[in-house]
């Protein structure tokens, strides 16, 4: 009963809203509905903060195609946007990490959409020294909190041309729940197991010499601030800050820098699972950067609403054709064209027309 | 030998020179205290008005809200319309019955248990975090109805502002002379009339200040707005039919971006904000002065 008069009432307020844009328009091709066949009304989405920019930059671009479909997201974070799928508030979630058991979404109920993949920088505040190269370990033992200084015989040894200060290592981290803090810590646990013992998860139990900042802009802040300072950030914010990013050692043993090229590389050298998930951190590949961060859509495999599911479909798969040249001009890596092929067959097998 | 025909001389001109010391130095770091205390408030409203300054026009007060982050220029005319529509429906909901409430505290309940029991709850409530409100609300309202409306946001803050209400209105039908209900009644008034028509006219100022203060302080709430709203970009003038936004929100979802396009959206939104804010202190302000008892 409520469900209904909730429904009655969007209905006439669509209807109107819909009638005056017709009227305001004046074209009236509009009433045709044949032409193009584009869905209307209006489609809210929530979950992971990692791909917000770019989601934000092609549903800007995606009103232009469409403007009768109102594309909303919500960057909550992963987990809010997980449950919130499990609770039926989104249409479609947003997640930097796999749907796990206590996350609220019930199995066979979604799909896994890749969208979008990007570098994880590890950006560091040490004036003088602007091309540092990480081994694994060495990495690892930074976010440990074994290595302290800067001068440590581990850097020393990797970074032979670099005349490195005493200053001790301060670390940037996320004060947040966050898929960023997943993906770089599952990172460690793959590449240097010996040396990390945090283990990993969207929070970890960071050491003593560590600041923490809200969200990928906090942390930047925090790098940029302090000397010394040494952060995991997306690259969109450590470009747009300006930070100084360190070559990481890859799988196959090279120094690679965080740039769309290597993030691309990785997703060509990680291995797609039928879900379609898949896996592009410590990707083998001599040209893939190693801290490469998937993130994905979740969408329903039934959707109550065929309008809703037509407007899911119709954005969704803007997402993965014309919204995937969006992706460099944000800082994002687009996805390789195998990967885009299978996500648009799992978007259509998934949402029947 | 002082005359009692002359009035004492209080300038302190005739101090001896150890009080008249002290009197000087008391008063210097007591003015001190009072610029150090204005000097956050001056240097806050400074920021605002020097970063959002630019931010703003009338482009910045109508448009809708860019998508797109990185897009510059204008545009939060649904925020401001989410601001106003959501508290306004929270000041509907809990105006007329945290005065209700209050009428029947201090007019009826007095030292009652039940009395007693709603008044300690009041306070513990008011120095509950507004998240909790909004996490209460995103269960009981939001789950139950399976969709984030304006409306969910107007329930957890009108559930912030009813303590506020309650004990403000309570302590204003407090200060009305008990001269005035023995009056009313010796006129054969009974106690609902006397309620309605002397004692509530009599402390309309002090109510209407602490309920405006209390919508002012709602309006700049965040937390709860963003577990119980959702989001926007256009305006949604119907509280009961799809995601809405505030400016508080907007703030919040702008500055934390780093793209300087949206920071400078976010101080605009913020200047809006404060400045929205302080319509309501002055006018709660003319209120008060308006229609205070000594005045009439």
């Amino acid at each position: 009963m409520k469900l209904n008069r909730r429904a009655i009432i969007g209905g006439i307020t669509a209807g109107t809203l819909a009638f005056g844009l017709a009227a305001c328009g004046g074209g009236g091709s509009d009433e045709e509905g044949g032409s193009g066949d584009l869905a209307s009304g209006e489609i809210n989405a929530s979950g992971a903060s990692f791909p917000d920019a770019f989601y934000a930059a092609a549903i800007e671009a995606y009103a232009e195609v469409n403007p009768d479909l109102m594309v909303s997201y919500n960057s909550t974070g992963s987990g809010t946007g997980k449950s919130e799928f499990g609770e039926g508030l989104n249409d479609f979630a947003g997640t930097d990490s796999l749907v796990g058991d206590d996350d609220g979404v019930e199995a066979g109920s979604f799909q896994y959409i890749p969208t979008v993949a990007a570098p994880i920088t590890i950006s560091y505040n040490l004036p003088g020294v602007d091309a540092l190269q990480l081994p694994q370990d060495v990495l690892a033992g930074i976010f440990v909190g074994a290595i302290t200084t800067w001068n440590d015989a581990a850097i020393a040894e990797a970074n032979p041309d670099a005349t490195l200060p005493d200053t001790a290592i301060t670390l940037a981290v996320r004060s947040d729940g966050s898929g960023t803090t997943t993906n770089f810590s599952k990172y460690l646990e793959a590449s240097a197991p010996d040396v990390w013992t945090l283990g990993s998860g969207d929070t970890i139990e960071w050491p003593g010499n560590a600041v923490a900042g809200e969200k990928n802009t906090g942390v930047a802040q925090v790098i940029q601030d302090t000397e010394g300072a040494i952060g995991y950030v997306d690259l969109a914010d450590a470009l747009e800050v300006g930070l100084v990013t360190a070559s990481i050692e890859n799988a196959d043993g090279a120094f690679v820098a965080p740039t769309l090229e290597g993030a691309t590389a990785a997703l060509d050298g990680a291995q797609v699972e039928a879900d379609l998930s898949y896996n592009p951190l410590n990707a083998a590949g001599a040209e893939a950067y190693p801290i490469t961060a998937p993130t994905y859509i979740l969408i329903r495999t039934e959707y109550e609403d065929a309008n809703v599911a037509a407007g899911v479909k119709e954005f969704v798969n803007y997402l993965l054709t014309d919204g995937q040249a969006l992706a460099a001009e944000n800082d994002y890596a687009a996805l390789p064209t195998s990967l885009q092929e299978q996500a648009l067959e799992a978007l259509n097998s998934t949402i029947a027309d | 030998m002082t005359s009692l025909n002359t009035a004492p001389d209080l300038t302190g001109r005739n101090l001896s020179k150890r009080r008249a010391f002290a009197n000087r130095t008391a008063t210097i770091l007591i003015g001190l205290c009072v610029l150090i205390a204005a000097l956050p408030l001056v240097l806050v409203a400074w920021e605002v008005v020097t970063r959002g300054g630019s931010a703003l026009s009338l482009g910045f007060l109508t448009e809708e809200i860019p998508r797109n982050y990185r897009t510059e220029g204008p545009g939060m005319g649904p925020a401001i319309l989410g601001t106003l529509a959501i508290t306004g429906m929270a000041a509907l909901i809990a105006i007329p019955i945290g005065v209700l409430g209050a009428v029947y505290l201090n007019e009826y309940g007095k030292n009652r248990p039940l009395a007693r029991f709603i008044r300690t709850m009041a306070d513990v409530m008011t120095g509950v975090p507004s998240i909790v409100m909004g996490l209460f609300i995103y269960v009981a309202y939001v789950l139950v109805i399976g969709e984030k409306v304006g409306f969910g946001g107007s329930l957890a803050l009108a559930c912030l502002m009813l303590p506020i209400v309650i004990r403000s209105a309570e302590e204003m039908l407090r200060l009305v002379p008990d001269e005035l209900r023995q009056a009313s009644a010796g006129l054969g008034a009974r106690k609902w009339r006397t309620t309605m028509s002397v004692v509530l006219p009599s402390a309309s100022s002090g109510i209407t200040s602490g309920a405006l203060l209390a919508v002012a302080r709602a309006a700049g709430e965040t937390a709860p707005i963003i577990v119980t709203v959702g989001l926007t970009y256009i305006y949604k003038p119907d509280l009961f039919y799809g995601e809405n936004t505030t400016l508080a929100a907007q703030i919040y979802r702008n500055a934390t971006q780093p793209f300087a396009a949206s920071q400078e959206r976010a101080w605009g939104a913020a200047l809006t904000l404060i400045a929205i804010v302080f319509l309501f202190t002055v006018v709660s302000r003319i209120i008060a002065s308006r229609f205070a008892i000594d005045k009439r």
